[in-house]
């Protein structure tokens, strides 16, 4: 059940009228069921499979606050949660890995590959689920006592298959709090809800008819094509992506729930490391408080500290997908990270830590850093590392035609859809255009007017129901 | 009482932009429609209509044979129509416009073959829901909820296809934007690989198409079948396949007096400049093939044979 289908409009409204008319003790159970019943709506076998991840990070984490043995008990749960993650993702991955290396070493092997089917949102629920069990190990947080709410808290629907991950601390003690219906809230989360469906089917979806094709075969196409699909992917995927996590935000603030903002305008980031701030922000805390951090963070040797910067982003990496493409991806922002940082020191030892801050060298930054993140992006889409190869130096060479798609009406489309993409966002930028929790500079009528065009925009425009990219991780 | 006045006031607000997105929705629908209309030729007292699809589309010059005919002409073709979809095309033409004496029907070696085309054809017919045939047939096709999400908001039955293709119908505009020439090479090669759309007729098309003849003829509407030149490359891929075709249609003529077929390939398969891909022409392709066939389809109204 896709966001963006007339199903999750149905059974959402059916949530929402129940959940506010039923007594508070019942309202953690509908949810419980109303999530189970969207996650099982994909593949009715998985649901025992969360199932079985919360039990297992439920029941453990009690022992775990109990104190004796805990050590044993984390390592437990934290096993029974990655082992479904690694059978479904990644069993496939290592084996060809195997065959990959025992063939370079000339003993090659033949191992079998396994028939699975990789469970949507797996990656997600199994960090929010290990998330609570690290907590309660660091004493951050209390074990949860009651059931409900705890599998309700690893199921909550809204943002279970593609984040924002949540943390305990976070979501548990609203499903304790009386919601009442807010009308002005209700209207805030479906102004987020219909920004998000817009970025996904009006911007993404579209600019995937173009991309798509280029990056499936990119033997077939010249330099200025593959250059053309490889900045639409890099803002399709921000659009899908951060398209999801709003329409998530929004669902959930229409019943009076508050998520975690998952994206803060990435793509106006004028350096590598505010990019990681305003990115997935969800997972990047996630591997900074349960990756980088117990590895010793940036309190460590230089050695050591760039090891850690390059394990959390190749970790980072392979959360994404069990490809090299991935790792690859996550290497190269490792590798901007740490160049950055030494440019960084080195124009600190120059004396030059003002031109830093200025306005003009920010100004500049901005657009470096977006070329640099869409670079990457080449590696994280293509099919394999020769492909991502061949686009990644092809790009330079501007000789042959640029494709205008099958239909040259809808790239110029897209074009003018990126134009006010980045017009609405330098509006965010600035604070004069409402975002998430911030509301708007602009008085209330011309906000109105703006959301009637994005619904009349998104029926005009939208694109038939395509799956999330995140969906997959 | 202030809770309850700002209430009410939110539901008053509420209410009206609801209101303001369905009269948006519906003024933007119907102008959309009424530029699709025009550009299809629909609700005009065109004499003569072409049909097909973008194989046609691209062939002919609507205003060029409206200035060599001198009578008003439709021509409603639309990307990736299947034989079926042409059917309900052509029983939109004959319900909208009274004056309907003749249809040119754009034929193909690969008409009957019924992969390639699209299984969700009946989209095409979203923009058209407030008539009766195409309701019914998109009911028929679509699923529930995707049936009435069309039928109740006008804007989601448009895609900036069709909107282009609504301005151009305000703008009076038909011209063939597909510039450009087929890369032969590539083509060749394509060919040799088996890369290419092969020709798989299957029976149940051959029905449909010889049912839609049958009525246009109960109807007492001339038929003229065209063929518009494709590439001899593609022509030649399958040679005793492509040749069964032609003496299909060729024979539809010979035992019908209602149907007239004009066929353009011998002269027109090699003039590779003419091409933008195997079966499309572009602006160069369709001015040379105009000509020629407006000349042809004078010569039947004059003389009433081919």
């Amino acid at each position: 059940m896709l966001f963006n289908s007339w199903e999750f409009v149905l059974f959402f409204l059916a949530v929402l009228i129940l959940f506010f008319n039923l007594p508070q003790r019942f309202r953690v159970f509908l949810l419980l069921v109303a999530s189970y019943y969207f996650y099982m709506s994909w593949r009715w076998e998985f649901g025992f499979l969360m199932l079985g991840v919360s039990f297992s990070n439920f029941y453990v984490g009690k022992q775990v606050a109990k104190g004796k043995n805990k050590g044993w008990w984390m390592a437990l749960t934290s096993f029974i949660s990655i082992l479904p993650l690694l059978y479904y993702k990644y069993a496939n991955f290592i084996l060809e890995s195997v065959e990959d290396v025992s063939a370079f070493f000339g003993k090659p092997t033949a191992l079998p590959s396994l028939e699975v089917i990789l469970p949507v949102g797996i990656s997600f629920f199994t960090f929010q689920a290990l998330s609570y069990s690290i907590d309660i190990y660091r004493q951050k947080i209390e074990p949860e006592p009651s059931l409900a709410k705890f599998l309700t808290f690893v199921a909550f629907f809204p943002q279970l298959v593609a984040g924002p991950i949540e943390r305990s601390d976070h979501i548990l003690p609203q499903f304790k709090e009386k919601k009442y219906f807010n009308w002005d809230e209700g209207i805030a989360g479906l102004k987020i809800f219909i920004w998000g469906l817009f970025k996904k089917v009006v911007i993404a979806d579209r600019l995937s008819l173009y991309v798509d094709p280029v990056f499936d075969n990119p033997q077939l196409w010249s330099g200025p094509t593959l250059l053309m699909a490889t900045i639409f992917f890099s803002i399709q995927i921000y659009c899908d992506f951060s398209g999801y996590s709003d329409m998530a935000i929004g669902v959930a603030r229409v019943m009076g729930f508050k998520l975690m903002q998952n994206f803060n305008l990435p793509y106006w980031s004028s350096s590598i490391a505010e990019f990681w701030k305003r990115w997935h922000i969800s997972l990047s805390t996630w591997f900074g408080d349960y990756l980088y951090i117990p590895l010793g963070g940036n309190r460590v040797s230089v050695p050591r500290w760039i090891v850690n910067i390059f394990i959390v982003f190749l970790v980072s990496g392979l959360w994404h997908g069990a490809n090299w493409t991935f790792i690859v991806w996550g290497a190269l922002h490792a590798f901007y990270y740490l160049v950055e940082f030494l440019g960084k020191q080195g124009m600190k030892a120059l004396g030059l830590i003002s031109v830093l801050g200025s306005p003009i060298y920010k100004s500049f930054k901005i657009p470096v850093v977006f070329v640099l993140a869409t670079y990457a992006w080449i590696f994280f889409r293509a099919n394999s590392i020769g492909d991502a190869w061949y686009i990644s130096q092809k790009i330079f060479q501007l000789e042959g035609g640029l494709w205008w798609g099958s239909s040259s009406v809808t790239s110029l489309l897209s074009i003018a859809l990126i134009l006010m993409l980045a017009f609405v966002q330098f509006g965010q930028y600035k604070g004069l255009v409402g975002m998430y929790y911030r509301p708007s500079k602009f008085p209330a009528w011309l906000s109105a007017s703006a959301f009637l065009m994005l619904l009349i925009g998104i029926s005009l425009f939208g694109v038939s129901s395509n799956a999330f990219i995140y969906f997959q991780f | 009482m202030h809770s309850f006045t700002s209430s009410f006031k939110l539901k008053i607000k509420i209410a009206s932009f609801v209101l303001a997105f369905f009269l948006l929705d519906f003024s933007i629908g119907k102008f959309l429609e009424q530029g699709l209309f025009r550009y299809y030729g629909l609700r005009t007292d065109s004499k003569i209509a072409f049909v097909g699809h973008s194989h046609l589309m691209l062939g002919l010059d609507k205003k060029a044979i409206e200035d060599e005919l001198k009578i008003p002409v439709s021509k409603y073709t639309r990307e990736g129509v299947n034989v079926a979809e042409r059917d309900l095309m052509i029983d939109q033409l004959s319900e909208e416009n009274p004056e309907l004496e003749i249809v040119v029907y754009g034929v193909d070696a690969w008409m009957f073959t019924g992969e390639g085309l699209s299984a969700n054809s009946y989209k095409l017919f979203y923009p058209f829901l407030d008539q009766e045939a195409p309701a019914a047939y998109v009911k028929k096709e679509a699923e529930f909820l995707d049936y009435w999400q069309h039928k109740l908001i006008k804007t989601s039955r448009y895609n900036e296809g069709l909107i282009s293709s609504s301005f151009r119908g305000y703008l009076n505009n038909w011209d063939n934007l597909k510039f450009g020439v087929v890369d032969t090479l590539q083509l060749k090669l394509n060919v040799e690989s088996g890369n290419f759309r092969q020709i798989n007729s299957s029976e149940e098309n051959r029905r449909i198409f010889e049912e839609t003849l049958q009525k246009l003829k109960e109807m007492g509407k001339r038929v003229i079948l065209v063929y518009v030149p494709t590439i001899s490359y593609y022509n030649h891929a399958e040679p005793e396949k492509f040749r069964k075709e032609l003496n299909y249609f060729r024979s539809l003529a010979d035992k019908d007096s209602n149907i007239d077929y004009l066929e353009y390939l011998e002269g027109w398969e090699d003039q590779f400049n003419y091409f933008f891909d195997p079966i499309h022409l572009n602006p160069v392709g369709q001015k040379a093939f105009t000509s020629s066939f407006a000349t042809d389809l004078k010569k039947i109204l004059q003389d009433g044979t081919s």
